[in-house]
């Protein structure tokens, strides 16, 4: 087994199922256990009839969702229509094949794997604008505009807030980025706390990227029905739903790994110590998204461009001078 | 002048021709309704949009309309108050209030002072549990369906679900109570009523300041400051009345100003006015009413008067009452504003059923603003604009 | 001044304004009828204009009325015309609110001149009663139906309209 788990390839398609399946199912879970989550914050009781606590909630929705007529308007654009679901799902699952679990639990130890994971989510934009523009829907049309103008714009705080790690650690590698701090003290904490800032901003852009409240204003229930995905119906609207969650889990994560130290713990295995961080962030997210109210389009677009990009932007030579500074004194 | 500014100049024209607008903009036309999720029942505009702002609103009212005024000339004085209860199906307690003071005062019937104490009690926690209603779906429309916008309204609903309790407990029904006759009351209170009005009005009063407290972020002032201003001569000539009016700066309550049931009785009543007349605005004069209602209605409900509960004859049969031909009007303050009740009688054969009734909806002016507050606005302030006005569709359409 | 005092000191300014200036008979300072005093079709906006800048700045409602000819008890009487009545209220605003109330009397075929110059709240109320009763107001900017669909034939709340009138495609 070892052995055969040297050779790359067998190593990136053995963690490459077991991480679609693995995301996969968390992923339906934790739609399950936000609903309960929200039902007991709103106090009502969330999911109780589909088995016990109502775990069986997510098979029960999966096969409502699969049996839904596909429908597909007359004006649609075909072609485009059917592949935007796909790529959305497709570019979310795309990030995990980076995401350090433990050091040999990641299906693709990339040297790039920041870049990797910034290219990635730059790229779900566009399987929501396709979907929208090939609805031929008024609703979703605006919908598309507001969701590109957001990813754009919140792309640039989410890579400048990433570049601090990547000063402080030396490495554009997830996995190598780690063990770094396993070395040297979690970024979060380490001096000059630029990484707090920086952790910050990269969450909020995360955010705005997986479309979450206070920041989904591309869906934004109340003005545009459904936003991007009005016109869906059955499984292709189930895969854009699932995107999102996807999306929100593997932030919650590459956030563990890349500010929190990922695997580095005491006593409990490595992966419990990941795993534990995640959930710990996604349920804070959670937490956010039932308690905030939704931000307006220019609003956003305020906050990007007049505090979080300027805030990131002075992060850099902050980080960069400090570490250079504390080479030289033969520290860090 | 650009495009948007033109379109944010005082009071915008809403006929507005849109051929002549600027030939350079590339508009959109998109209807909001009349099925869609922030349009509190079925409720079309039609919008003009260049970009996401809006340059025209035309709002088309009517998907909802029952012909209940019709309906009314066919039935008999003391059978029209379950109907009117279907119109304002947030505050039914008050429909029947307007009609039937206006049927009392075409014919002349005494209602016991009971009675108009009870019905001054059944108007202020009907009042609470309307402004629950609002302040739920307000917040609803700014956070949407999946977000905070639905924590609030949660445990808004949840308030609301034990005024209703108190409600079937009184009449035997939750929501279209029939309970007001000509006359008086049809249902006297029950014994240890009062004790439980204290118990839920207690917990409400506690939990408003958490409710305040969740919605008093940067991000709740940001989308309602400034966002949809109606100055108070706008108001006034629109015929906004309510916490509307009030929050146009113009300090004018029914209650005080033109007392009815037993309010000129409660000296220190309080009447909360606003001078910015934008959504922020309408959310606190609502607020500060919540508590001078649970206020009241705490007040009230210690020291109702023994004796009858209804005046004159009980109703035995549908065509008992007859009028003398004869005009009123009568207003009264709603949640929503003055609902007015013009009744015209024909006297004679046709004494027994109103002549004409015609029911002065405040919502329907309410939504009469629209095409002056629209325009300037984005699509998502049209929402946050639209939930702050409170229209219930029953009672504009009728 | 109390608020009943404002009170009545508006009903005395109503009554004299009326009685002076639009031709209302009576005393100047006798009480109204009960159910409402008629003004003169010619005087309908001059009185709007006249109480709105005397303070009652609020538009309440208006409301039209239909009237069907009455044939005479005896077959040698004359038969009452067909006619329409508009009401229309306004109030003051502040302590003491006085609502202050007319009714204009037309003829068949007679319009009202609108009052959408002086309240822009007049739009709608007036569509809404051009659209379930049918009387025409002159100089209205944007007389369209509002509650009933635009191909809507008759007025429904006019009295000789049944309230099983059938009207495709909906009955």
């Amino acid at each position: 087994m070892s052995e055969l788990m040297l050779n790359p390839w067998i190593r990136a398609l053995f963690w490459g199922l077991v991480m679609i399946t693995g995301v996969m199912t968390v992923t339906a879970w934790s739609t399950w256990f936000e609903r309960k989550f929200a039902g007991r914050m709103q106090s009502r009781m969330g999911p109780t009839l589909v088995g016990p606590l109502g775990l069986l909630q997510p098979i029960a929705d999966a096969c409502k969702l699969l049996q839904k007529e596909d429908l597909v308007p007359d004006s649609a654009d075909r072609a485009l229509f059917n592949l935007a679901p796909v790529l959305t799902v497709g570019f979310a699952m795309g990030v995990a094949a980076v995401v350090p679990f433990t050091p040999t639990m990641l299906a693709a130890d990339l040297d790039v794997g920041v870049l990797w994971l910034l290219a990635l989510s730059g790229l779900m934009v566009f399987p929501t604008w396709m979907g929208s523009w090939a609805s031929n829907n008024k609703y979703s049309l605006i919908a598309a505009m507001r969701a590109v103008a957001q990813g754009i714009s919140y792309e640039v705080p989410m890579v400048l807030a990433i570049m601090v790690p990547v000063i402080m650690t030396g490495t554009l590698s997830l996995s190598d980025m780690v063990a770094d701090q396993q070395k040297n003290g979690w970024l979060i904490y380490r001096l000059p706390l630029t990484g707090l800032i920086a952790f910050v901003i990269f969450f909020l852009a995360s955010l705005a990227e997986a479309n979450r409240i206070p920041f989904d204003i591309p869906e934004a229930e109340s003005e545009l029905v459904a936003g991007p995905t009005t016109e869906y119906t059955g499984m292709k609207f189930g895969l854009f739903y699932m995107a999102e969650y996807i999306h929100t889990l593997l932030s919650s994560a590459i956030c563990a790994a890349v500010f929190f130290g990922g695997w580095d713990g005491p006593i409990a295995p490595g992966l419990h110590w990941m795993l534990l961080k995640s959930v710990i962030l996604f349920v804070f997210l959670t937490w956010v998204r039932w308690s905030f109210l939704r931000l307006r389009s220019d609003q956003l677009m305020n906050l990007c461009w007049k505090y979080a990009v300027p805030a990131t932007l002075a992060l850099i030579p902050v980080t960069a001078f400090y570490t250079v500074y504390a080479a030289g004194k033969g520290g860090v | 002048m650009t495009a948007i500014a033109r379109a944010r100049a005082p009071r915008p024209d809403p006929f507005l021709d849109i051929d002549s607008y600027d030939p350079e903009a590339d508009l959109m036309v998109m209807n909001l309704g009349p099925q869609h999720p922030s349009t509190h029942g079925v409720f079309r505009v039609l919008l003009y949009l260049d970009g996401e702002i809006i340059i025209k609103a035309v709002p088309y009212p009517g998907y909802l309309h029952r012909g209940v005024e019709k309906l009314c000339e066919k039935l008999t004085y003391a059978q029209i108050t379950p109907i009117v209860d279907k119109n304002d199906y947030v505050a039914p307690m008050l429909n029947e209030q307007a009609v039937n003071m206006a049927f009392e005062k075409m014919l002349g019937v005494e209602v016991p002072p009971r009675a108009l104490h009870m019905r001054t009690l059944l108007a202020e926690i009907q009042r609470v549990a309307s402004h629950l209603l609002w302040l739920g779906t307000f917040a609803m429309d700014l956070g949407g369906a999946l977000g905070g916008g639905t924590s609030v309204f949660m445990y808004c609903f949840r308030e609301r679900e034990a005024i209703l309790d108190l409600f079937e407990k009184l009449t035997g029904c939750r929501f279209h109570y029939n309970t007001h006759t000509v006359g008086g009351q049809r249902h006297d209170i029950p014994a240890g009523w009062a004790a439980e009005v204290h118990r839920v009005l207690g917990a409400i009063s506690d939990r408003i300041d958490e409710y305040e407290a969740m919605l008093s972020h940067p991000i709740f002032l940001k989308r309602t400051k400034g966002v949809g201003v109606i100055d108070a001569q706008l108001a006034l000539e629109l015929g906004l009345t309510g916490p509307l009016l009030r929050a146009s700066g113009v300090d004018h309550d029914l209650r005080r100003d033109a007392p009815y049931h037993i309010y000129d009785q409660i000296k220190d009543l309080k009447v909360a006015v606003e001078s910015d007349g934008d959504c922020l605005a309408r959310y606190k004069v609502r607020v500060v009413e919540l508590r001078e209602s649970i206020r009241i209605s705490r007040l009230l409900v210690d020291n109702v008067p023994e004796g009858p509960i209804c005046g004159g004859r009980p109703i035995k049969q549908p065509g008992q009452f007859k009028a003398k031909a004869g005009q009123v009007y009568v207003g009264i303050e709603t949640p929503r504003g003055e609902l007015g009740t013009y009744l015209i009688a024909g006297g004679g054969k046709m004494g027994d059923t109103p002549y004409r009734l015609k029911i002065r909806p405040p919502s329907l002016h309410a939504l009469a603003v629209v095409p002056y507050v629209f325009p300037g606005h984005s699509v998502s302030d049209a929402v946050a604009i639209l939930g702050s006005l409170d229209p219930i569709m029953g009672e504009v359409d009728r | 001044m109390t608020p009943a005092e404002e009170n009545a000191a508006r009903e005395q300014a109503f009554r004299r304004l009326l009685r002076e200036r639009f031709g209302v008979e009576g005393e100047a300072d006798a009480p109204l009828p009960d159910d409402g005093v008629v003004v003169d079709r010619a005087h309908h906006v001059d009185l709007a204009k006249a109480l709105h800048k005397a303070g009652w700045q609020l538009y309440v409602t208006c409301a039209a009325t239909h009237f069907p000819a009455v044939p005479g008890k005896k077959p040698t009487d004359a038969t009452t015309p067909e006619c329409f009545e508009v009401a229309t209220v306004l109030r003051t605003v502040g302590p003491g609110s006085h609502t202050a109330r007319w009714r204009v009397k037309l003829a068949v075929g007679e319009s009202l001149p609108t009052l959408v110059p002086v309240f822009v709240g007049a739009d709608w109320q007036e569509r809404e009663q051009f659209d379930l009763v049918g009387v025409h107001f002159e100089g209205h900017p944007d007389l369209r139906r509002l509650m009933m669909p635009e191909d809507w034939e008759g007025h429904p709340l006019r009295r000789d309209y049944a309230i099983d009138t059938p009207h495709a495609p909906w009955r």
